[in-house]
């Protein structure tokens, strides 16, 4: 008899139809996936960072391949707050998924503009706060890095949300990840996202210069997985799991496996990112991938997994 | 999947290679017979679009065929598939639906294109394509002048046989440029008339002019500088004729340049790092005048590759 698995999860107050969704800045405004994949069988999409105002972004070269992984310096480029409302809201109604958008800006008030307009929006579920982009000069992850900042921002960010969750992601780059993350909660966040990219830099040794443009990028993919499960499971014994707060887990993530693998660690729900650059259905083939584990597993219920680290 | 398979969209396939054969040192043509899927998003593929292929799990050809320059980072991992340009597009009609062969010309650079050197006639590769917005040919098109530099052949190829197949009556002409003759993707030979000529453009009826940087073969100096004799010679009339570049940025502004001073419009194909191909990941950023100050980025994998050279921005 074929038992029917529960691929659902409980995520920040939302019922998300699986823990797979789409990271910031590499899905686009999500309507580009759409002739790749059906939208509506993701967990969601997670919309990349919008400011206030447009942002150009920085020159390329923006991005150079590693070993094992990228780096990116796109300087969060967005169409800004206005033509996002105007021309995205429309398509992001139509993809039958939970929408959450990415917010950035260089001070509280910007992160606050662009949610308080937002979370007047039907299309949108929830937010994402990024305080911990290395690629931008000012704000970002200069709130993200000291716990009075992170504090103050997620405290008057929450009260612009409204009815609307939460999520604060965490730069992996500081001393005790732990710090931040209670910093974060203790100020009302309804989830933590973790990780972001880790600052890095390649040389052309033909001419001694860093290949991209803003000379250090964010390092993303494969080579990130270890450290990011190590700090999921470090942010979820410490933290989340006491606080009783979900963790979108997120670094590296290709294949069904990795996915376990964040959960068992303590994510509820996990971000795909640059894998989806080369395989543009990543994140579908893996939700199909995770139905077919359980299975052999025997799991009917994949909230199970989550936390449950010998 | 919202728009299913069809002609003018795009998605992920795999084709069978037919032949890779070497057309001299570092230089290669790749022939792919895409399935059927594939087949039906390239019916409709226009010069000027790309493509991209995984590359990733190729093997790496024998030690000893490895260029010296590249034996110390060949074996660097691939993550991202790689974009190339087609220098033809057969579409042969059939009872199951068309069947497409495509034609890829390329130079071994690094570990992606050397890993390409190990292809061979059965192997099947991971493509993702067509991709961007290829070249605009007006109905009002009289002359297309075609300038290619190095391995910005390709695509110029591919219009120089589709404007002869759909656009018979337009007149064009094509300059090709390389550092040396060594890095020239054509077969080279004697005209009647005007010295060199391309083989390539010759089959096709397509009077070419090839220039080199070191004189090593035909026109000593830029391929820009010989085309811009070639104007001032022939005077085309602003009206009905089109410049068509491709090739390394500071040729690109060459051509723009030439245009101006001729008064003549001019597209060029920019070529961009490009982690996605498709629009997500904003890497492949080119600078857009939209004001007498103002500029934006524009997508150079969604919104070009192919953009009116009046409007860029180059790098240098
Ligand atoms: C739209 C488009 C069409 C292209 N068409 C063709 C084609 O028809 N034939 C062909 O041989 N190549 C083409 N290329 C370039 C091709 O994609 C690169 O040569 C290839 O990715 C190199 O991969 P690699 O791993 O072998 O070398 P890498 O080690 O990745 O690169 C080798 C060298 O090339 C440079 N390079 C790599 N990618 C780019 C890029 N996108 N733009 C500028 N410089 C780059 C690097 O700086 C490096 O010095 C095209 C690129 C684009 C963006
Ligand atoms: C090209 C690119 C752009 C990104 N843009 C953003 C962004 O705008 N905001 C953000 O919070 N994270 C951004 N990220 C980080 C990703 O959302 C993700 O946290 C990170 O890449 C790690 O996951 P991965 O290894 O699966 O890619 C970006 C990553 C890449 C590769
Ligand atoms: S290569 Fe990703 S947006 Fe162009």
């Amino acid at each position: 008899m074929e038992q029917t698995i529960d691929l659902s999860v409980d995520f920040a107050g939302l019922k998300l139809s699986n823990p797979v969704l789409t990271a910031s800045g590499t899905c686009g405004y999500g309507d580009e996936l759409a002739e790749f994949m059906d939208v509506s069988k993701l967990g969601g999409v997670i919309i990349k960072s919008i400011t206030p105002a447009p942002r150009k972004g920085n020159p390329t070269p923006r991005i150079v391949e590693t070993d094992a992984g990228m780096l990116n310096a796109i300087g969060l480029a967005n169409i800004g707050l206005e033509r996002f409302v105007h021309e995205k809201i429309p398509i992001l109604e139509q993809l039958g998924t939970v929408v959450f958008v990415n917010v950035a800006g260089q001070m509280i008030d910007d992160y606050v503009q662009v949610v308080r307009r937002l979370s007047q929006e039907r299309a949108i579920a929830g937010f994402e706060l990024n305080i911990s982009c290395p690629n931008v000069k000012q704000g970002s992850i200069s709130f993200g890095t000291d716990p009075s900042q992170i504090r103050q921002i997620t405290g008057q960010v929450k009260a612009a949300c409204g009815a609307k969750p939460l999520i604060v992601k965490l730069t992996p780059q500081v001393t005790d990840i732990c710090v931040l993350a209670r910093a974060a909660v203790e100020a009302g966040a309804d989830a933590l996202s973790l990780v972001n990219t880790f600052t890095a830099m390649v040389i052309d040794i033909e001419n001694r210069r860093p290949v991209l443009a803003n000379r250090t990028g964010g390092l993303s993919g494969p080579a990130i997985k270890p450290i990011a499960i190590y700090l999921v499971s470090k942010v979820y014994q410490d933290v989340a799991k006491p606080a009783g707060i979900p963790i979108l887990g997120g670094g590296g993530i290709r294949t069904a496996s990795d996915v376990v693998e964040f959960m068992i660690a303590g994510a509820t729900a996990v971000t795909i990112g640059t894998a989806t650059f080369v395989q543009p259905d990543t994140a579908t083939r893996v939700i199909d991938n995770l139905r077919n584990y359980c299975e052999r597993k025997g799991i009917r219920s994949i909230r199970q997994l989550t936390g449950s680290l010998q | 999947m919202k728009n299913g398979v069809n002609a003018g969209h795009k998605g992920v396939f795999t084709a069978e290679v037919l032949s890779n054969q070497q057309i001299r040192e570092n230089y290669y043509r790749l022939n792919l017979r895409l399935d059927a899927i594939g087949s039906r998003y390239f019916q409709s593929a226009v010069p000027g679009q790309f493509l991209e292929l995984d590359l990733s799990e190729l093997p790496l050809p024998p030690e000893e065929k490895i260029p010296p320059a590249l034996r110390d980072s060949a074996h660097r991992h691939i993550l991202l598939r790689r974009p190339f340009s087609f220098s033809d597009v057969i579409v042969l009609p059939s009872h199951e639906g068309p069947c497409v062969k495509l034609e890829i010309l390329y130079c071994v650079l690094g570990p992606a294109t050397l890993r390409m050197m190990s292809l061979t006639s059965g192997t099947v590769v991971n493509v993702l394509g067509p991709l961007g917005n290829g070249f605009t040919i007006p109905k009002t098109l009289k002359r297309a002048i075609l300038i290619a530099g190095g391995m910005g052949a390709p695509p110029l190829l591919h219009l120089g046989g589709y404007l002869k197949r759909h656009f018979s009556e337009v007149q064009t002409v094509c300059f090709a440029g390389a550092r040396s003759c060594e890095d020239l993707p054509f077969t080279l030979k004697i005209g009647n008339i005007t010295g060199l000529v391309l083989e390539e453009f010759d089959v096709l009826g397509i009077p070419s002019r090839v220039a080199t940087d070191d004189g090593s073969a035909g026109f000593k100096g830029f391929v820009t500088e010989c085309a811009g004799q070639w104007l001032s010679d022939n005077r085309p009339h602003p009206k009905d004729t089109i410049l068509y570049a491709c090739g390394p940025e500071p040729m690109l502004a060459e051509a723009a340049k030439l245009a101006e001073a001729f008064d003549l419009s001019c597209q060029v194909s920019m070529e961009r790092r490009m982690a996605c191909g498709i629009g997500l990941c904003q890497s492949c950023a080119v600078e857009i005048k939209t004001g007498a100050t103002q500029t934006e980025y524009k997508l150079c994998c969604k919104d070009g590759p192919v953009f009116d050279s009046r409007k860029v921005v180059f790098q240098r």
